[in-house]
């Protein structure tokens, strides 16, 4: 008696777990599953969240512009707690248990990254990342060992050194000393900084690579020194920065400053003194504008009531967006014909479609037709190159009497340009 | 560049000198790795920061960046810090000795002590970087190539000034003669008349004292931050042990040698590694004296 209750409830359970889905089952492969790993708790957790509910609006404009091929989305999100470990787990589920077609994520190139290489590489599901800008990813691409699997939304600290290593030509620095964190994100940046430097006629006379949370870099800022340069790059995040910059100011170092985006905070100009940093400029990504931008923005706020300018936010709904659209190009839902796909989302040729669940429904009749379309979407054009990059607008930033300013803007044109001119 | 290398190394060698001290007190006389030692070192330092936010740091004194309130603040920390570190011992340790507990629980619970007080320290102070006095202090050439801060030249000297005090009381005084005759046997020196309790008491108010000077030398050459002991802690062990345990002048040279391994490492190695070149040069001296360069090879 008890075992046929047991067994009763059982069965009440799970037809009332399986009931929703049961409203879509025209097709057998509805709903389409979509996996999510984001970092939710942990200490990028309040960052990841904002974003996490990007991924969601995302994921609701497509369900009402008409889903995929006929179906609605499934979004499976799970939390990576920051940790490569987590992650990975994650996405062994979400690819091996629950079948994903394809993935978004994660922030952190550290958990993207064993990500990419023992989990959706391997099983041919394309990734497409917000966030994370390791220069590795572009090497994996170039080796071939992403299968061209991964694609991020956000410009890579390519476009970073580049664009860096302009405006210290600009300014007429010659002899450039290089102090950089110790990680992919560090390593990757001063690679880049360094060719193009090269290649616009300066010289880098020193470098020192540091590890985080020292109680003091003299001994890096004294080899940065011994070679007599005209500026310094600092790859560093606000603590470390400022103590670096501290000390290299002490040391009699010259105050011309060049800083990467993580410095781009009043908690490293008030460490050090905004008096010393008028000579200071960065680089950081430019949010483009237009109205596809602004639509975005709009829908963001009238959902969460907040603002759409955090990290991330935009990147992530282009992440999204790409997916849907490419699943729905895709003849079908194998993971090598949404990779090829997500190459047509951007046809020179094609008929723009922005964002939002309108703008969704209009790409996805085109497709329908036959038609091409071309993608401009909450972060402006979406153009991959051959490893799944983008590139992006740079803004450079600069500290006038202890506040920060911008002082111009690379448009992606001009970005083109000093790309073209760095690569050949 | 190997003239500011060798600078650089003995001035921070100086402040790892004093928290060595500290460390080798307890090896010798309380017995055990103290890992909350480092987190006292910070504790002393932001005691030293809530009196320079009330007094300021003073009216600097020629190139100097503070004036006498500074000195005041400095032994501020030392007497916050010495009883921080008397009380630890009635609250955590002494129980845990009057329960014959095990050395590697006094470790674990100085762990914990080192946990506690870190999350104090952020609790009150909270975990922005903080300095003793905004202005930034500019170097000046002592030698061709080789820059000093003034500041950094007034830690070096109070340092050797704490050092030589120090020994002489060790060396002339009752409390310091009970002391030495406690490192060699606490239970010989009991039964000789040595009030254990009042030295072990003394011995972690000097341990306490010191590493508060190292804190807030530290934090006026360099910054406060949550975690500066802490991060240091490996270093002051490194030295500790290099110069044997138990021995004053083996603390001190142990503490420059460490300095120096760190700074001049850069010249041939890249920066990344300097932290690791204190404990090479650690276990290329114990493999050759296992006791340190001014221990004695304890006899059982």
């Amino acid at each position: 008696m008890r075992n046929l209750l047991g067994l009763t409830l059982g069965t009440a359970l799970a037809a009332a777990i399986m009931a929703p889905s049961a409203v879509y089952a025209q097709d057998a492969e509805c709903p389409v599953k979509v996996g999510g790993i984001l970092p939710l708790t942990g200490s990028m957790g309040a960052v990841g969240e904002r974003i996490a509910e990007s991924a969601q609006l995302a994921f609701e404009h497509i369900n009402e512009g008409g889903g995929i091929k006929g179906c609605p989305v499934e979004f499976l999100l799970r939390d990576d707690q920051g940790q490569p470990t987590v992650g990975v787990d994650a996405a062994k589920f979400l690819v091996e248990v629950e079948r994903v077609s394809a993935l978004t994520g994660t922030v952190s190139s550290g958990v993207s990254l064993p990500i990419l290489t023992s989990v959706t590489a391997p099983s041919e599901v394309v990734q497409i990342t917000c966030c994370s800008t390791a220069a590795t990813f572009t090497a994996l691409a170039e080796s071939g060992e992403s299968g061209g699997y991964f694609f991020r939304t956000l410009p890579t600290v390519k476009t970073q050194a580049y664009a860096s290593a302009k405006v210290a030509s600009d300014r007429g620095y010659k002899r450039i000393a290089v102090i950089y964190v110790n990680t992919d994100f560090g390593t990757g940046m001063v690679e880049y900084f360094k060719t193009a430097t090269a290649k616009l006629g300066g010289e880098i006379v020193a470098e020192a690579a540091f590890n985080e949370n020292q109680p003091s870099y003299r001994a890096e800022v004294n080899v940065g020194l011994a070679a007599n340069p005209d500026a310094v790059f600092f790859v560093a995040f606000p603590q470390d920065g400022a103590t670096m910059t501290r000390e290299w100011i002490s040391l009699g170092g010259p105050q011309n400053f060049i800083l990467n985006n993580a410095l781009r905070s009043p908690d490293y100009v008030e460490a050090v003194g905004g008096q010393y940093l008028n000579n200071a400029y960065g680089m950081d990504n430019a949010s483009a504008g237009g109205p596809t931008v602004d639509a975005f923005r709009d829908a963001f706020q009238a959902k969460y009531d907040a603002s759409a300018d955090g990290p991330g936010i935009a990147t992530q709904y282009d992440a999204a967006m790409v997916i849907g659209l490419a699943m729905n190009i895709a003849p079908d839902l194998s993971g090598p014909a949404i990779r090829d796909s997500v190459r047509m989302i951007q046809d020179p040729d094609g008929t723009v479609v922005g964002t939002g669940p309108e703008e969704f429904a209009k790409a996805v009749a085109l497709i329908k037709d036959g038609k091409p379309i071309r993608y401009v979407g909450a972060t402006g054009p979406v153009i991959f190159d051959a490893n799944g990059d983008v590139n992006g607008a740079a803004l450079i930033w600069n500290i006038k009497d202890g506040e920060l300013g911008v002082e111009n803007t690379l448009t992606i044109e001009d970005m083109n340009a000093l790309f073209t001119e760095i690569d050949g | 560049m190997i003239g500011q290398a060798i600078a650089d190394g003995i001035l921070t060698g100086a402040i790892i000198a004093l928290g060595a001290i500290g460390i080798s007190l307890s090896l010798q006389i309380l017995r055990f790795a103290n890992f909350g030692h480092g987190d006292i070192l910070t504790l002393g330092a932001y005691s030293a920061l809530t009196f320079t936010a009330v007094a300021t740091a003073g009216v600097p004194i020629g190139p100097v960046s503070f004036g006498w309130q500074f000195l005041v603040a400095i032994l501020i920390a030392a007497i916050v810090a010495g009883s921080a570190a008397i009380l630890i011992d009635a609250i955590v340790y002494n129980r845990l000795r009057s329960r014959n507990a095990h050395r590697l629980t006094m470790i674990f619970a100085s762990f914990g002590v080192a946990l506690v007080l870190r999350n104090l320290v952020l609790l009150i102070w909270g975990p922005d970087v903080h300095y003793y006095s905004r202005e930034l202090q500019i170097a000046v050439e002592i030698l061709p190539n080789v820059r000093v801060m003034p500041d950094q030249i007034v830690v070096l000297g109070l340092t050797f000034a704490v050092v030589i005090f120090f020994y002489l009381v060790l060396r002339l005084t009752r409390i310091g003669m009970a002391m030495r005759a406690m490192a060699e046997s606490p239970t010989l020196a009991g039964i000789c008349g040595v009030e254990i309790r009042k030295m072990i008491r003394i011995a972690w108010f000097i341990a306490g004292a010191l590493a508060a000077m190292a804190g807030t030398f530290l934090g006026l050459t360099v910054q406060l931050r949550p975690e500066m002991g802490f991060n240091l802690l490996l270093a002051v062990f490194a030295a500790a042990i290099l110069g044997g345990s138990g021995s004053l002048f083996g603390a001190v040279i142990g503490g420059l040698l460490v300095g120096l391994a760190e700074n001049l490492s850069v010249l041939v190695v890249p920066a990344g590694y300097k932290t690791a070149m204190p404990f090479l040069l650690l276990m290329l001296v114990l493999y050759i004296r296992p006791y340190g360069l001014f221990g004695t090879p304890e006899r059982h």
